[in-house]
């Protein structure tokens, strides 16, 4: 039977950042994810790197671990972070006394917030509306929570850390009071898999009280849905934040070369629910226009949803007046089961942070010394210049930087390489990201790759403009050579499932410039390839 | 100002019919156009009915049309339209030296850049895959360098449809173009066009050619017409067929040009880079249009306009805001399905119509633009055909360039 000292659930951030400090203090562990990695809030968020002035009135605890944490996370994930900065602007309809407590709170929290004249904040950011009456900059950014994440995993692997993709826990075994290990459904074969542990850590994000539940506790987690929407273009050159008391779809945040508009809150009973309806867009747009007055004009890519895992102690609060602190539960102590703990709540941005403190109560269990070293070490080691030099010859152009943060030192090296020997791999499969196929044939190979979803979250093939209509058949056809097994070899099931996954989040914004897109990838995968048979009369 | 009998307005394949049909019928057309619409990008083959509203394979698409619900374009159109459509189809390929085949009794089978194959109703004869069951060694060619066309998915998927019994083999041949870049099918094509190029590639297939072989290829055989194709089945000595493709769609530019070629013989004025910005009318009669070339305006004055600006994709119809779809130029009623629920159906690839895609604009018999309510109809003397027509769902049914082709003869016929 497989076996590690402690057990980690959940590949979201939180998950993966207590494997990467429990694998670099020398703990033997494995974390397992019921799907491909950061499946859950993780990735389907906002992407802001919070400075804490969102936190700044309300709760200046958080805000401060904001800040902190801001910029440990510059500092050791360079290559995660688009420094964009931050501006927090008043509209005219917004209260005049809160900025007055927000600029307090900014100070009393130790987060930089710059007063700036209306003509700069408009040179700065020229779509802004002109009802804007006051504007600040904060030291926010923006963060790529699938590449934070999957650095997270690789600089864990490389002390040892172990992880294990597409496997649900199932079943918590305890005997007397204390954690055998658990049971996984193997997600891919359907196989019931066994894994031994000391210590089980539940970082089961929004899923944490049903993971609890399976060892029959009780933990007080809401999923508390928000919806996204993507723009086509990149709308802002900061993150733009409106300056009123914390409400939907008031912040902007821009991304390579789009730009995200969120949020709303609104308690699920079911964190697998990440629909999203056209009311909710309507919703977004409607108060995203007040910041952006043109919006509208702009074409939306899609739209999608993630559930915070919002910690309720008992008796507590639920949505936006919750807590986004976090809580650590020591089950043994608590509910008696020796060896389990859960962790929920908090915040992207405090990933590392809330894995500090849940492996240092571990490390106490264990009596292992080591300190936690997180907050110095880079995640991956930089890129070599000389490396990158090479790589120009062969990289399109800009795609270069993007393709060495994209891909880490080793594989960006045995890329280079590849292009070196075999010119005809300098082919893009996605020509909106810049993907080439050496690249796209490299993670294709890999381990974790089960669909072209899988691909597409570490190549971002698929997620610019064309939104797959391109991409799509060249990536299956990459797959059909590379991949490992039939599901990944059978070209017609990988495209089509690959299209349903990125239609999911175009239905709700079908209108303008999105019907065309659809009807183009309607057209050419229905009529040019046919991939849809139809039934036989 | 200028005055013609017909002004037509958009020049995919739905506006090049109908200039077509007018100006055969004697008249003196005016077609105003901004891009080249759709037929650059779809294969230039006529699907016209390939699934039911249930998505049964239709076998026939002339009985298949008899199940169609009466808002169905077809079902404005009639049959003996659609029929006599189809034959004046035919007769112009034929006097354009490139011949198309196929009947409304029977569905031709085209095979894919993925290995299916799609069934459509008329297609010239190097996309024609129906002989391919016969033969007993498949050859699929890719030629280096080419972008989206990969040899061995079409044998993976083209294997179980053909059958066990066949032999498959996959050659690269090279082609020494592009230098290291990506090339398209109309570099590759254009270079079959050179006697050298298509020396080149039969020599390097005659190897492999033999009893019942037949070799399939991206669409490369030639920029027009069907010449090459025949020349290098002689070569060969055995058939050769052509695939789909992701654009540019190199038959469908096959098309476009006999249409251009025609057009220009019937003296059929053809004025590109214009855009139609809006009309002029009086009372139920539209008297012009005004078009916008290079920052000015002019007016065309005619009796008749045939209106075929390609609904969503080609920018005929837009819609900035849910539940308020807007036709471009005459302020046309568009029709759609009301209702979220209704708008998309929870699978892309689906087993029932998806609801945005019907919309569009609602005709009578003569398909003049009626309202949605009363029926009545908008403008006497204003047409709409193709993409624009309302009630159907081109990509689940397979019939785009059919309802183009058919909405068009009858809009120039009537
Ligand atoms: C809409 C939205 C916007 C946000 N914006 C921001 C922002 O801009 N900045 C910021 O700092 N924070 C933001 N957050 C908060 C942040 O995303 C979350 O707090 C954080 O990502 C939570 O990480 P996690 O690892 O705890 O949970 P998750 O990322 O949800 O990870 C939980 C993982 O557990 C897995 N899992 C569940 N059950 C099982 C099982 N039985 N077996 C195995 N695996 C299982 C899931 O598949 C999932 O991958 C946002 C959240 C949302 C919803
Ligand atoms: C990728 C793809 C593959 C397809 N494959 C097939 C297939 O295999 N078989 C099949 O039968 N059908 C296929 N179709 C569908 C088919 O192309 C269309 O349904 C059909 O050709 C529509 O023709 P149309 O002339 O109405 O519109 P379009 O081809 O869209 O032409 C519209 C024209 O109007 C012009 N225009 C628009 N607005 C203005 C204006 N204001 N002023 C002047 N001009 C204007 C445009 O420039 C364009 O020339 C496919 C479509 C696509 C996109």
């Amino acid at each position: 039977m497989e076996k590690a000292t402690v057990v980690v659930i959940g590949g979201g951030a939180t998950g993966v950042g207590i494997l990467r400090d429990l694998a670099m203090r020398g703990v033997d562990v494995l974390l397992v994810e019921k799907c491909d990695l950061v499946n859950g809030a993780s990735s389907r968020y906002h992407g802001l790197l919070h400075s804490g002035g969102r936190y700044a009135v309300k709760d200046q605890e958080a805000a401060r671990e904001c800040i902190i944490e801001n910029k440990i996370l510059r500092k050791i994930g360079k290559s995660c972070v688009e420094a964009t900065g931050g501006m927090f602007v008043r509209l005219d309809i917004d209260d005049p006394d809160y900025e007055q407590q927000w600029v307090k709170g900014c100070a009393d929290s130790g987060i930089d917030a710059e007063p700036i004249t209306l003509e700069q904040a408009f040179r700065l950011e020229p779509l802004l509306s002109k009802h804007v009456v006051s504007a600040y900059l904060v030291p926010d950014a923006a963060i790529d929570g699938f590449r934070m994440s999957w650095q997270n995993v690789e600089s864990a692997q490389r002390y040892g850390g172990r992880f294990k993709t597409y496997r649900e826990v199932v079943g918590i075994q305890h005997q007397n009071g204390e954690i055998q290990g658990v049971q996984v459904r193997n997600m891919i074969t359907g196989e019931i898999e066994e894994i031994a542990c000391d210590i089980l850590v539940n970082a089961a994000g929004g899923w944490a009280g049903k993971v609890a539940a399976l060892a029959g506790l009780e933990v007080g987690v809401q999923p508390d849905k928000g919806t996204l929407l993507a723009f086509n273009q990149r709308l802002t050159s900061h993150v733009v934040n409106r300056l009123h008391k914390s409400s939907d779809g008031d912040i902007f945040v821009p991304h390579g070369s789009i730009t995200i508009l969120g949020t709303s809150s609104m308690s699920i009973p079911d964190p697998e629910d990440t629909s999203t309806s056209r009311e909710e867009v309507e919703n977004l747009l409607s108060i995203g226009e007040k910041t952006f007055e043109h919006l509208r004009d702009y074409r939306m890519l899609r739209a999608f949803a993630g559930s915070r895992p919002l910690y309720m102690p008992p008796g507590g609060a639920a949505g936006r007046g919750a807590s986004r602190g976090f809580a650590i539960v020591d089950h043994g102590k608590d509910d008696g089961l020796k060896g389990m703990m859960t962790i929920v709540g908090g915040k992207f941005t405090t990933y590392r942070l809330m894995a500090e403190k849940i492996v240092d109560q571990i490390c106490d269990k264990l009596n292992v010394k080591e300190p936690c070293r997180t907050a110095e070490e880079p995640l991956v080691p930089e890129v070599a210049e000389n490396d990158k030099k090479e790589a120009r010859k062969y990289f399109p152009a800009y795609g270069t930087n993007l393709a060495a943060t994209r891909l880490g030192p080793e594989r960006f090296r045995r890329v280079v390489d590849d292009l070196k020997a075999h010119p005809e791999k300098r082919e893009l499969v996605c020509e909106c990201e810049n993907v080439t196929l050496a690249e796209v044939e490299e993670i294709a190979k890999e381990l974790s790759s089960f669909q072209i979803n899988d691909i597409r979250r570490r190549t971002r093939i698929g997620m610019g403009t064309c939104q797959a209509n391109f991409c799509a058949l060249r990536s299956a056809a990459v797959f059909a050579k590379c991949g490992r097994d039939k599901v990944a070899k059978d070209s017609l099931g990988q495209m089509k499932q690959f299209l349903q996954g990125r239609w999911k989040g175009i239905r709700p914004v079908l209108v303008g410039r999105t019907l065309r897109e659809i009807e183009m990838t309607r057209a050419l995968y229905e009529l040019s390839f046919h991939v849809d048979g139809g039934k036989k009369a | 100002m200028k005055h013609s009998d017909t002004v037509v307005i958009g020049s995919g394949l739905a506006g090049l019919m109908a200039a077509l049909t007018s100006a055969k019928q004697g008249k003196k057309v005016t077609l105003l156009t901004t891009g080249a619409g759709s037929l650059s990008l779809n294969s230039g083959v006529i699907d016209v009915l390939g699934f039911d509203e249930n998505h049964n394979f239709v076998e026939s698409p002339r009985e298949g049309i008899k199940t169609l619900p009466e808002d169905h374009p077809y079902k404005k159109i009639g049959v003996d339209t659609l029929e006599k459509a189809v034959e004046a189809f035919l007769d112009f390929t034929k006097e354009g030296h490139f011949p198309y085949s196929g009947s409304l009794d029977r569905q031709i089978l085209v095979p894919t850049a993925v290995g299916t194959l799609k069934p459509t109703c008329l297609a010239p004869r190097s996309l024609n895959g129906n002989g391919l069951k016969e033969k007993q060694h498949i050859v699929v060619v890719g030629i280096s360098g080419l972008k989206d066309f990969y040899g061995d998915i079409i044998v993976d998927n083209i294997r179980p449809l053909l059958g066990e019994n066949h032999r498959y083999e996959v050659v690269t041949v090279e082609s020494g173009l592009g230098g290291g870049r990506d090339i398209t099918t109309m570099d590759v094509a254009r270079w079959m066009d050179t006697d050298g190029g298509l020396e080149t590639l039969a020599s390097a297939l005659k190897p492999h050619a033999a009893e019942g072989t037949v070799f399939l290829l991206p669409q490369i055989l030639g920029t027009a017409g069907e010449d090459r194709m025949i020349a290098l089945q002689d070569k060969l000595g055995a058939e050769v067929v052509e695939t789909t493709c992701l654009p540019p769609s190199v038959n469908g530019l096959r098309l476009q040009k006999i249409f251009h070629g025609a057009l220009m013989r019937l003296g059929v004025d053809l004025i590109e880079d214009t855009k139609v910005v809006r009309a002029v009318t009086q009372g139920k009669r539209c008297t012009a249009v005004v078009a916008q070339a290079a920052a000015r305006e002019k007016t065309y004055e005619a009796e008749k306009f045939i209106l075929a600006t390609g609904g969503f994709y080609s920018g005929g119809i837009t819609m900035r805001e849910f539940e308020q779809p807007k036709e471009m130029i005459f302020g046309l009623p568009v029709w759609f399905v009301p209702g979220e629920e209704n708008w998309s159906n929870e699978q892309l690839f689906s087993d029932k119509p998806q609801g945005f895609a019907k919309t569009g604009i609602l005709t009578d018999e003569n398909l003049r633009p009626v309202d949605n309510k009363t029926g009545k109809v908008v403008y006497d003397n204003v047409h709409v055909v193709g993409r624009n027509l309302g009630g159907y769902d081109f990509c689940f049914e397979h019939s785009g360039n059919g309802v183009a082709l058919a909405s068009a003869y009858k809009a120039a016929m009537v």
